[in-house]
């Protein structure tokens, strides 16, 4: 483990807390899984997948993670597996899909783990499964917030080393992938606003036609009764 | 073992036959000599085991032959009998004062009570029926339909029967005056009764200084009424009792309908809220965050939201490492079916139900998601308002035939025809009186 050296005065054990430091730490998690081209004759699996937590920039999260835990199915031998230092992944043949439960677990004990869940993606979705793609990468983003994070923690996570020298990419482009989310949300927002604007004038104008339609119902009323007097 | 039936007296078995019993061991034995012994107390054929076992206890004595008891208990105090001598009676004639006829009886009497009162005199109590002469009634209690005969006949019968109107009226003469109904004789007696308060104050009268108005007119009609109400026949009775039922729906339907009117009231100004310019909310939350400590922009970002959606989110304040995403999950106070309503109206909108959780996209989210469930309100407080319009129409049709309320413009639904017009179109009547109520410049052409 390639930990840096931690001064003196603020050891794992010293637990004291930054108050009003956010650290926001990007990943990436998610499988890529290659189909055999056939089922395999010995246990029928048809696919090898890896799952895996990776850095969403170019850094070295063994800085500030302790390990990674993927719990696989439970019809894996020794389904909980545990990834020491990076690259944090798990490599395995299969012939299902199923939900992996990723946790990671911090240098510092006094940040507790936090949990994923990654619904493993072996076949897809489309009518060219299979076929056309041999490997399937399904990622997603996720933010990890160190909310007042120990002084500890936060020395650990502002010095941290890049993983390669070279260009840090991922499968899928996530920055196009945020602008076209943001842009659909806030589409959405200006069409829901105006929906609501609109409904509201509406909603005001029944309100008071009900009140008027009640009033002419109440003088109706009283007509009847001076008239049956 | 031994030693208890020692104590106990307990005869030991003597002469041992040989048996298994006897090889296995003395006490079984004894037991069953035991059992023997008391055989002759058997529970009876038909008595039950528990009361049987609460006769015998476990020493298998008989039960007491007679009550041992001898304590007060709960029991109540004897009489305490005085040892004075006895008090004398005497059997003593004696005449009731509350008689006019001085009529003599006799009755057991203390000798101590001798020369007092007869005790019951005092409840004979005399109601005081007031009189009048002839000059009286010539000047104030002349009425029509009452002659003074007749009014002396039936105060006569009041002070003979203490103003009870029904044997006054059993016992009127009928013969030489007219048939008279209770409420006529309590009239004529009252009115007279005032007239003569009013005039004097006699023997009579001065105790009368509350003057009692009869209203003959309300007692004929309550008495009207339980006659009326004796009579109902039995589908009246339930008919009235359908009628409460539906009267009970009704106010409840009425109590729903202002509680409604009060939530679209407050779903209209969280809406106006939602659309107000979040000028002030920032002002606010940053002054706040200012004074109390530096908080970083998220928090704030994230309190803006929570403060003015009509979702909670999770605000996951708290020091510690927490996944962004986390930020995005409704709460599941909201409700199967409101989270489905969202759900569906995202996938209208075309938008993703799990974006790229970074921070702007959180918090945009969320507020899309709160002004979703705000539409999701407003939609169905909308078509609680629809239905109440065309219920209050049908209403005002029904109550006024040929008569109709026209909806503004914007509030009519999508297939325009107002069915009523179309309807009433073919005799030409209902057309002839539309009220616009709302005043909208197309109401008039419908």
């Amino acid at each position: 483990m390639s930990q840096p050296p931690a001064p003196a005065d603020f050891g794992p054990d010293s637990g004291t807390r930054m108050k009003g430091v956010t650290v926001v730490k990007p990943i990436v998690y998610g499988n890529v899984a290659r189909y055999f081209g056939a089922k395999r004759e010995e246990d029928g699996h048809t696919h090898q997948w890896t799952v895996y937590v990776k850095p969403y920039h170019n850094e070295d999260m063994s800085a500030y993670v302790k390990k990674v835990h993927f719990k696989l199915h439970e019809s894996y031998a020794n389904q909980n597996r545990v990834c020491l230092k990076p690259p944090y992944e798990i490599t395995e043949t299969g012939w299902g899909e199923f939900e992996i439960v990723i946790k990671i677990y911090f240098h510092d004990t006094n940040e507790r783990p936090v949990t994923l869940y990654h619904e493993l993606k072996l076949f897809l979705s489309g009518s060219d499964a299979q076929m056309g793609k041999r490997l399937l990468v399904t990622e997603w983003y996720e933010e990890i917030v160190f909310q007042d994070p120990t002084t500890y923690t936060h020395h650990l996570l502002t010095n941290t080393k890049p993983i390669t020298s070279g260009v840090y990419t991922h499968e899928t482009n996530f920055e196009e992938k945020k602008k076209k989310s943001l842009d659909s949300i806030m589409k959405a927002k200006a069409t829901v606003r105006g929906q609501i604007n609109e409904l509201k004038d509406k909603l005001k104008l029944a309100k008071e036609t009900i009140a008027t339609f009640r009033a002419e119902m109440e003088k109706t009323k009283q007509i009847e009764e001076l008239q049956s007097c | 073992m031994a030693d208890i039936r020692d104590i106990l007296d307990i005869e030991r078995p003597t002469g041992p036959e040989v048996t298994k019993e006897a090889i296995l061991g003395p006490e079984k034995k004894a037991k069953r000599l035991i059992f023997n012994g008391t055989k002759a107390s058997k529970r009876p054929e038909g008595m039950a085991r528990e009361v049987f076992a609460l006769l015998y206890n476990d020493k298998k004595d008989a039960p007491p032959v007679f009550p041992t008891d001898t304590g007060q208990g709960y029991k109540s105090n004897k009489a305490k009998l005085g040892m004075k001598s006895v008090r004398p009676w005497k059997w003593t004639p004696f005449s009731n004062p509350a008689r006019k006829d001085n009529a003599m009886f006799f009755h057991w009497r203390r000798v101590c009570d001798e020369g007092k009162d007869y005790p019951f005199a005092k409840f004979n109590k005399v109601v005081p029926i007031p009189t009048y002469t002839e000059a009286e009634y010539q000047s104030h209690l002349v009425a029509e339909g009452w002659t003074k005969p007749e009014t002396d006949h039936l105060f006569d019968l009041c002070r003979r029967f203490d103003l009870r109107f029904v044997i006054i009226q059993d016992r009127y003469d009928y013969v030489q005056f007219k048939k008279r109904s209770i409420e006529e004789l309590k009239e004529r007696y009252y009115s007279v009764v005032s007239a003569l308060a009013k005039v004097k104050t006699g023997p009579g009268l001065t105790a009368e200084a509350k003057i009692y108005s009869f209203d003959a007119e309300h007692e004929r009609k309550r008495k009207e009424q339980l006659h009326r109400l004796y009579l109902r026949t039995s589908e009246q009775v339930e008919e009235e009792q359908m009628l409460q039922n539906e009267l009970k729906k009704i106010e409840a339907r009425k109590k729903e309908r202002d509680k409604k009117t009060q939530d679209l009231q407050k779903l209209i100004t969280a809406a106006d809220h939602q659309q107000e310019p979040r000028k002030n909310d920032k002002k606010f939350s940053r002054k706040k965050i200012q004074t109390a400590s530096s908080r970083p922009k998220i928090d704030q970002l994230v309190r803006q939201s929570t403060e003015l959606s009509s979702i909670k989110f999770p605000d996951l304040k708290g020091s510690g490492v927490t996944v962004r995403s986390q930020r995005m999950k409704l709460p599941a106070n909201i409700g199967q079916k409101k989270m489905k309503a969202i759900e569906a109206m995202l996938q209208e909108l075309q938008t993703e139900t799990n974006p790229m959780p970074t921070e702007e996209n959180c918090t945009h989210f969320n507020e899309l998601r709160s002004d979703l469930l705000l539409l999701y309100e407003l939609k169905t407080a909308m078509a609680n308002c629809e239905f109440e319009l065309q219920a209050l129409r049908h209403q005002y049709e029904a109550a006024n035939p040929g008569k109709t309320l026209t909806l503004p413009k914007i509030l009519q639904p999508d297939p325009p025809p107002v069915k009523a017009d179309e309807s009433g179109s073919g005799n030409g009547q209902v057309k002839n009186e539309i009220i616009d109520v709302v005043g909208s410049p197309t109401a008039m052409t419908g």
